[in-house]
């Protein structure tokens, strides 16, 4: 019973279903020719399109239903313009500058040669410069910018020189250890910058004296000496310079570390610019600090090395500072207030 | 060799992820790893449309380029591949790349996110092909079945195109001139530096 | 040397523990990028997701979870 009923229904349904379809057949056979839209609408009117978009915005972004907001960007045409920097630019500028301040240094020391000491009535006698803790502060930032300084190059050279050398595969391994350098040596080096900071900004404020220095090109043309505190004009800038590059690579580095944490992918590509082209200047800055701290200078390594200079040669490079240093001296204890030796 | 390319139609697209899922299926990818995804625009909006996204496989790709170990390499079918043994997880390719493509199965530091994964066009990786190690690495190949993408024949509506590029752009263009409308091949201009005349 | 030693000991291990440190809160794309329970609406917000300890009872209808 209850099943004929329902056969009952079905066929009311769908007879009135017929009935309605038919009255509007005519008119709607009318409207679905090829290339009309039976509604007579253009539904692209109102749609979004690529051009609109761009003109609105330069990447497309829209919504997504995965809890990854850097999904939600459809297009960035911007990775072609990053991708134009990192490989026809920064190769060709980091060469330029890497390379460019080693025939720097060349010239210097070939035109110049070395800076030698000048034999005085104090050669011979020994004053302590840093102590053990600054000369641990210096050696802990600088070792860690040197193999940060070649893990990062290595992201820009390694392949183009080293992987034609040893092949995919090893050159793959070993820029996997080269980043893992990058990302973990980085910590020890920001506290190590963090670190030369606190200790020698103090004797690193400009003043008068740096102005004479540089008036006097520092005593690198000529033969005579300019007056210089602990650190003279040179050294200031060279600590600025560690400071103020220091900072910024730690700034655009950490962004990188925790990727898209405080910025979008436009952000991302900034700071790997930044990075980058911060990077190389700090490299070829530091060649130059390298240079005349060993091979440029004689006596000034001692100063980073046992930490103990000549006292002739601090009194030619450093007059104000050994004039303080005495002074302090001679009313207290004969090695000074801070001068804790180290070995 | 056939030029290997994927168009999405984005008047057909209904935004079902039967893409995302096909693709997730097929290749056994985590979760959290969107080799493809569908962005919606506009959403909410009249004019709204979805666009169905991977790597499009560019021509003279991005990611390639900056990779600072060369692990990419383009296939004769101009399908981009690339090697997770001699990737380090570096990230340039995400942000070289136009269309967000390249995943990485840890998210937060930048030190050991792991091998970057991305859509292969069913295609597996530099293994050879059809093996247990290539569908570990890579997921299946079908293309060495004689398939295309799983995701493009799963599409509900065909809106979701992929071949090689003449022929897809063929049937995109016949499908705008019958129904007389179409908002164009999405991000054909950036992946290909070309575009679907019609 | 002393002092060139220590620096490097401690580079190394400053090294060795930023890296663990930065290894512990490393978390796995299938964690971060996925949600507890079905997504109903837009997944921005939270309130909108059902999770595992969804009681049945639909929230406050008077407390508009996003706009």
């Amino acid at each position: 019973m209850r099943r004929t009923l329902t056969t009952f229904r079905t066929l009311v349904a769908a007879a009135i279903l017929m009935a309605a379809f038919g009255a509007s057949s005519g008119s709607f056979a009318q409207q679905t020719r090829d290339g009309l839209n039976p509604t007579g609408q253009n539904p692209t009117a109102e749609s979004v399109n690529e051009d609109f978009l761009f003109k609105q915005d330069p990447k497309i972004t829209g919504r997504i239903s995965i809890p990854d907001g850097k999904a939600a960007h459809l297009i960035q045409p911007a990775g072609r313009d990053y991708r134009d920097f990192r490989e026809r630019w920064l190769p060709w500028l980091s060469a330029l500058a890497v390379l460019g301040a080693v025939a720097l240094l060349g010239l210097f020391y070939f035109f110049r040669g070395r800076i030698l000491m000048e034999p005085g009535p104090d050669t011979g006698r020994k004053i302590l410069r840093f102590n053990g803790f600054e000369r641990f502060a210096h050696w802990m930032t600088s070792s860690c910018f040197i193999i940060l300084a070649l893990s990062g190059l290595n992201y820009i050279f390694g392949k183009r020189l080293l992987m034609p050398l040893i092949g995919a595969d090893a050159f793959g391994v070993v820029a996997q250890y080269a980043k893992f350098s990058h990302i973990y040596l980085a910590w020890p080096f920001m506290i190590g910058v963090a670190l030369m900071l606190v200790l020698w900004l103090k004797d690193n404020i400009p003043n008068k004296i740096d102005i004479a220095w540089i008036k006097a090109f520092g005593g690198f043309i000529g033969n005579k000496h300019p007056s210089a505190g602990r650190f003279n004009a040179g050294q200031k800038m060279v600590f600025w310079m560690v400071i103020g590059f220091g900072t910024a690579m730690s700034v655009t580095g950490l962004m990188m570390i925790f990727p898209f944490a405080l910025t979008d992918i436009t952000g991302m590509q900034l700071m790997q610019v930044i990075h980058a082209l911060i990077g190389i200047a700090f490299i070829a800055g530091i060649l130059a600090h390298i240079y005349i701290g060993t091979l440029g200078m004689e006596g000034a390594y001692d100063a980073m090395g046992s930490g103990k200079v000549d006292l002739g040669w601090a009194k030619v490079h450093h007059d104000l500072w050994v004039e303080e240093e005495q002074a302090k001296n001679a009313s207290g204890p004969q090695l000074g207030r801070h001068q804790v030796p180290a070995e | 060799m056939a030029r290997m390319k994927f168009l999405c139609d984005a008047d057909r697209c209904i935004e079902c992820n039967a893409c995302v899922t096909a693709c997730k299926n097929e290749h056994e990818v985590p979760w959290g790893i969107n080799r493809r995804r569908v962005v919606t625009l506009n959403d909410g909006k009249p004019g709204e449309r979805s666009v169905s996204m991977a790597c499009m496989h560019c021509t003279d790709a991005p990611c390639a380029a900056v990779c600072p170990v060369n692990c990419f390499y383009t296939t004769a079918d101009a399908v981009v591949l690339h090697s997770k043994d001699i990737c380090i997880g570096c990230g340039y390719c995400f942000y070289a790349c136009p269309f967000g493509a390249p995943q990485y199965p840890k998210v937060g530091n930048f030190g050991s996110r792991g091998k970057m994964d991305k859509c292969t066009y069913c295609a597996g990786g530099p293994e050879s092909d059809l093996s247990t190690i290539e569908y570990e690495k890579y997921g299946s190949n079908r293309l060495a079945e004689g398939k295309l993408p799983l995701c493009a024949e799963m599409c509900s509506t065909k809106a979701l195109l992929a071949g090689d590029g003449e022929m897809i752009a063929q049937i995109y263009k016949q499908r705008v001139i019958k129904r007389g409308y179409g908002s164009g091949a999405w991000g054909w201009k950036t992946a290909y530096r070309e575009t679907v005349a019609i | 040397m002393k002092a060139f030693i220590i620096a490097l000991v401690v580079a190394v291990a400053l090294g060795t523990l930023a890296a663990m440190l930065l290894n512990q809160q490393q978390r796995f794309a299938y964690q971060a990028f996925t949600t507890s329970g079905t997504r109903v609406s837009d997944p921005a917000g939270h309130s909108n997701l059902v999770g595992p300890h969804w009681n049945g009872v639909t929230p406050d209808p008077e407390k508009p979870s996003r706009s």
